[in-house]
């Protein structure tokens, strides 16, 4: 890089004195001026002044001790570097300009100015911005028409261009409206009816522009306080945001060459960011400044995915059919075959001693599916046609739900309500309970068009999905909003955690997810097995960026849930179907999946220190054992076993 | 192996477990009533469902010497009936592959 000398002869060298404020500097718009030379190659310079090394502390006092003035650097050519992809220098600058103004630079924003000949906006923006926010309506009309007919500054040639085919006449008449219409607000809001009255016949009617939203407005006339009017209108009053929401609006009828949209470089960035985020197949850690710099691309790190076994859990004594974490993730409850429900503590991670805590075995049938309460206080489980309510902080069976008012048939899913009301049962008899937290029957949804295999309630409370055999719906307040008739029958539904996307597995080998907003299929995941059991599927990691699911060939499979794209097939588990996967909910980094081998794994990073700490416990019933692994092939399990485990 | 819901059957008629009312056959499954079993009347069906097949063995029957195994409710575990694997009058091999279920054994269900 080259410093440029102090090139005095420049006719457009401003005094940074002049220039402390923290509107744009009076700088015209006349293009630059004659070519002092003093380009270089890469367009990459330094300015002398030393006025930069005056922090944000000074802002404000507009005191300059060397006061000396910064002159303007002209440049050839329009783009920032002469090489490479072209990015327009002005437009830089000026987003640059914008962005140290944001933060209080007020002082290196105008030397910029000065320096480079761009402004930021011309005064007539700043003058409209500030007339908006000051309520200066008239004023900001004015402005808004300068803005449209000056025609001296070029604003109005490319206002011209920038509307296409809509008359401008009738854009500036909206913009006019929206601005009356604040005005209107605002003096109702204060009590002035009578000149909100005139403001709404006299200045909004005859732009005669949105009648229907002329009708509202009149309607507001009737608020009987401030409270209702600003409720009724979604507004939130003269002291809130609404003047600088006016202003968003109306930045839509202002090109954005003369009025940059607030924040615009921040936009940009954001914009790689997320752009770099959905490169980043291994996603999996929280938008920081740690894993976002902009120094470099944002990349996950492929080895810290939870793609390692790192305990097995084998206390059932037979298939395992189904896992739930606890909300706090500090337990897992799993279902068996076995007629028995386990519920395994995981007092610390680190240590990773993994206990069965309870192992809950009054049923008759084998358990199917669980549901931890929001406080992990209770834990259901469902065996056959039997709901249980179990106390995990004794492991005591404290209710079997009422079979007269319950299903018929196989309970095949329950849920509790996001708002911790009760919870619902879903069951082949082809009926959805409702239940409240006690346990007692509050409600049947009666005979749906299915029988139910799975069902999940949308975080917002705003939608049940079940899923069935033979149909997949969903149902908002007992009425059957979508109905997607599938081939096969439906194993699995989890809901993202947005309450948008609903993730369904199915026979045949494929997993589905649903876009509830539009009602459309938005992506497929292939790749796992799935001909004739319940294989169960989840969301996961940060953002639930992955798909995992179970399988019948025995794998753990993983997907970017974005892309679809196949990451990770996991080997382990032994012989028989991987039936459900579950990701810790408050350890993006940890996972857990069942099997028909008897077992349970944990899957987290590969473990860094070697020799970490291995435990071997007894279960409650005294023959069942934790296995610690730390080699996630699974292939080498038996010498794993020797070697990691002490007695 | 794995986790698999019973079968659920969808016709005009469903035979089901008297026991546990698991659904077990259609009418339209049905071949013929004319058959007796260990407790009177029973039905040949084409196809049967939700079952457990036991061992197979050979068993002298009115209509002769034929290989059977006794079939039994998936949930509540009721012998139903049982499954022609092979009968040696070559007359009497239609019913190869199909299923016997006892009527006693069978309530409506729907």
């Amino acid at each position: 890089m080259r410093i440029p000398e102090s090139d005095q002869e420049s006719a457009h060298s401003v005094s940074l004195d002049s220039a402390p404020q923290a509107g744009p500097s009076s700088l015209g718009l006349d293009g630059p001026g004659p070519s002092n030379g003093h380009t270089n190659g890469n367009g990459f310079t330094l300015p002398s002044t030393n006025g930069f090394t005056n922090g944000a502390g000074v802002v404000g006092n507009g005191v300059q001790k060397h006061g000396k003035s910064v002159a303007k650097v002209s440049l050839l050519g329009t783009a920032l570097y002469a090489d490479g992809s072209y990015v327009d220098r002005e437009e830089f600058v000026r987003l640059v300009i914008q962005s140290l103004r944001d933060v209080g630079y007020i002082e290196s924003a105008a030397t910029l100015e000065a320096e480079s000949g761009y402004t930021m906006e011309a005064p007539e923006v700043s003058q409209f911005r500030q007339y908006i926010l000051e309520a200066s309506w008239s004023d900001a009309e004015d402005a808004l028409t300068r803005l449209g007919v000056t025609d001296s500054d070029g604003l109005w040639v490319c206002y011209h261009l920038c509307i296409g085919s809509v008359p401008y006449v009738f854009r500036y008449q909206e913009a006019k409206f929206f601005i009356g219409q604040q005005k209107y607000l605002e003096l109702l809001e204060a009590g002035k009816t009578t000149l909100a009255l005139q403001v709404l016949r006299n200045e909004l009617a005859p732009l005669n522009v949105a009648q229907d939203q002329l009708h509202f407005l009149s309607g507001l006339m009737m608020c009987s306080d401030p409270t209702d009017l600003r409720q009724r209108a979604e507004w939130d009053g003269a002291s809130g945001t609404s003047r600088r929401e006016l202003l968003t609006v109306l930045q839509r009828y202002v090109p954005a060459s003369i009025m940059i949209p607030q924040r615009r470089f921040s936009t940009l960035l954001q914009q790689a960011q997320s752009h770099q985020r959905q490169q980043c197949v291994y996603h999996n850690s929280p938008l920081d400044s740690k894993a976002f710099s902009l120094y470099e691309d944002h990349q996950c790190d492929k080895d810290v995915f939870p793609g390692t076994t790192t305990a097995i859990l084998d206390v059932h004594v037979n298939e395992v059919w189904n896992i739930e974490w606890s909300h706090d993730g500090s337990y897992l409850a799993s279902a068996s075959k076995d007629k028995t429900a386990i519920i395994w503590r995981i007092d610390d991670p680190s240590i990773r001693d993994y206990t069965a805590k309870f192992v809950l075995r009054d049923h008759s049938f084998p358990v199917g599916c669980l549901a931890w309460s929001l406080d992990d206080s209770i834990l259901l489980t469902g065996a056959d046609n039997e709901i249980r309510m179990w106390n995990t902080k004794t492991g005591v069976c404290t209710l079997v739900l009422d079979s007269q008012h319950g299903h018929q048939e196989t309970v095949a899913a329950l849920s509790w309500l996001p708002d911790g009301s009760g919870f619902i049962s879903g069951g082949l008899d082809r009926r959805i309970i409702l239940w409240d937290a006690e346990g007692n029957f509050k409600d049947s949804w009666g005979e749906t068009a299915i029988r139910v295999t799975d069902l999940a309630i949308t975080p917002d409370l705003t939608r049940v999905v079940a899923v069935g055999i033979h149909y997949l719906y969903d149902l908002a307040t007992k009425q059957t909003e979508l109905s997607f008739p599938l081939e096969g029958e439906l194993s699995s539904v989890k809901i993202s955690r947005d309450s948008r996307y609903a993730l369904v597995n199915r026979t045949q080998n494929e997993i589905y997810l649903y876009d509830l907003h539009s009602g459309r299929l938005a992506r497929k995941f292939a790749g796992q097995r799935q001909g004739k059991h319940v294989i169960r599927s989840c969301f996961g990691g940060i953002d639930g960026n992955f798909v995992v699911s179970g399988s019948e060939d025995g794998n753990v499979y993983v997907w970017q849930c974005d892309t679809g794209i196949l990451l990770e097939t996991l080997p382990g588990h032994g012989e028989g179907s991987v039936n459900s996967v579950a990701w810790n909910p408050t350890n993006e980094r940890m996972f857990a999946t069942c099997s028909d081998d008897h077992t349970i794994r944990i899957w987290e990073a590969p473990l860094r220190e070697s020799g970490s700490r291995v435990t071997n416990r007894s279960s409650s019933n005294g023959k069942g054992k934790t296995r610690q692994q730390s080699n996630g092939d699974g292939v080498d399990f038996d010498s794993a076993f020797g070697a990691w485990v002490d007695g | 192996m794995g986790m698999v819901y019973r079968i659920y059957l969808e016709g005009e008629r469903i035979y089901g477990c008297a026991n546990c009312k698991t659904h077990l056959a259609t009418i339209h499954s049905m071949m013929s009533r004319a058959f007796n079993g260990q407790h009177g009347r029973a039905y040949l069906f084409e196809t049967v469902v939700n079952i457990i097949e036991g061992e197979p063995i050979d068993r002298e029957m009115t209509t002769g010497k034929h290989t059977v195994r006794d079939i039994s409710c998936c949930k509540c575990r009721t012998v139903l009936g049982w499954k022609y694997d092979r009968a040696f009058e070559p007359l009497q091999q239609y019913k190869e592959g199909k299923y016997i279920l006892e009527r006693n054994l069978l309530v409506d269900v729907q």
